[in-house]
């Protein structure tokens, strides 16, 4: 029997993970996007955590070992944290917070059409690669239904704001947006 | 209400304080924080530090460059702007100011 890991790019470092440890690991950083739903740089925090995983990972790697594990895994998210909000006044400091309300939104960074699929997994939770397959699936089968769903959603879930660190958006996404904007714009549609 | 309680959230509010000072010294990435404050009541984790310094460079108190490192990608190194230092100044002073209040009272 052969097990197949993952390859993973976690911000500048390129690992691999076998399959429990990547099930773990996209938990992790499904929560922490969540938890940073409210914050106004969500992607530079994510991508300075994904780094923060792929150092300790590596770190915790034995010399012959190419395959991060969960026994690898779990020390370093144990080490990291969970994802803590600096407070912004006295009256949400200290108290552990509700859940950031979850908002639908389209991300364009690493979209490949204008984000509605990372957009809807970030929101239920599922994982992006597979609510794509799904989604391909279900435009075969609906004989290209799901593309009218797919312009309705992208003319009606806002656009996520844009990372600080400004990495470019594809040729696409960023077409989507600048036209989206364009046609809400042209008819007063207010998103979100 | 503990005492422990209490004491947390006041801890939270001073992280920030703290981590101006270090910052402050000389340029660190985060390890170096993390290491710094290891051990102290303010013993802290990645989780929570990422988000308090982005929270810090948009407020143009702090910002980062990259330098590479030895082994591994490169690495964000954190410094303070004029801004910074200037807010770190002002804390620091209040803080004495406070610090001798309240040893004041209570005799």
């Amino acid at each position: 029997m052969q097990r197949l890991a993952t390859t993973v790019r976690l911000n500048r470092s390129v690992l691999q993970f076998d399959d429990a440890a990547n099930a773990r690991l996209e938990q992790y950083l499904a929560e922490s996007a969540s938890l940073l739903e409210a914050d106004p740089d969500p992607q530079e925090i994510l991508a300075d955590l994904e780094q923060a995983v792929a150092d300790q990972c590596t770190r915790r790697l034995r010399p012959e070992q190419t395959v991060v594990t969960l026994a690898e895994l779990e020390p370093a998210l144990e080490e990291i944290g969970s994802v803590q909000t600096p407070g912004t006044g006295p009256a949400s400091s200290g108290q552990p917070r509700a859940a950031a309300p979850r908002v639908l939104q389209q991300v364009s960074e690493g979209a490949v059409i204008s984000g509605v699929c990372t957009g809807l997994g970030r929101y239920f939770g599922f994982n992006v690669t597979a609510l794509r397959v799904f989604a391909v699936l279900l435009l075969l089968l609906s004989g290209g239904g799901v593309i009218l769903v797919y312009f309705t959603l992208m003319l009606l879930m806002p656009f996520a704001p844009l990372a600080a660190d400004g990495q470019p958006l594809g040729w696409l996404p960023g077409k989507c947006r600048a036209f989206m904007e364009y046609l809400r714009a042209k008819f007063h549609l207010a998103a979100g | 209400m503990t005492a422990e309680s209490k004491l947390a959230p006041i801890r939270k509010g001073l992280l920030e304080f703290l981590v101006l000072k270090i910052v402050g010294v000389k340029s660190v990435y985060v390890p170096d924080i993390l290491r710094q404050l290891a051990g102290t009541e303010f013993t802290t984790q990645e989780g929570t530090l990422y988000p308090l310094l982005s929270k810090l460079r948009r407020e143009d108190l702090v910002q980062y460059e990259w330098k590479e490192s030895d082994a591994g990608p490169p690495r964000k190194y954190y410094r303070l702007t004029d801004t910074g230092r200037a807010q770190l100044a002002a804390l620091d002073e209040y803080w004495t100011l406070i610090n001798r209040t309240i040893a004041n009272f209570g005799h």
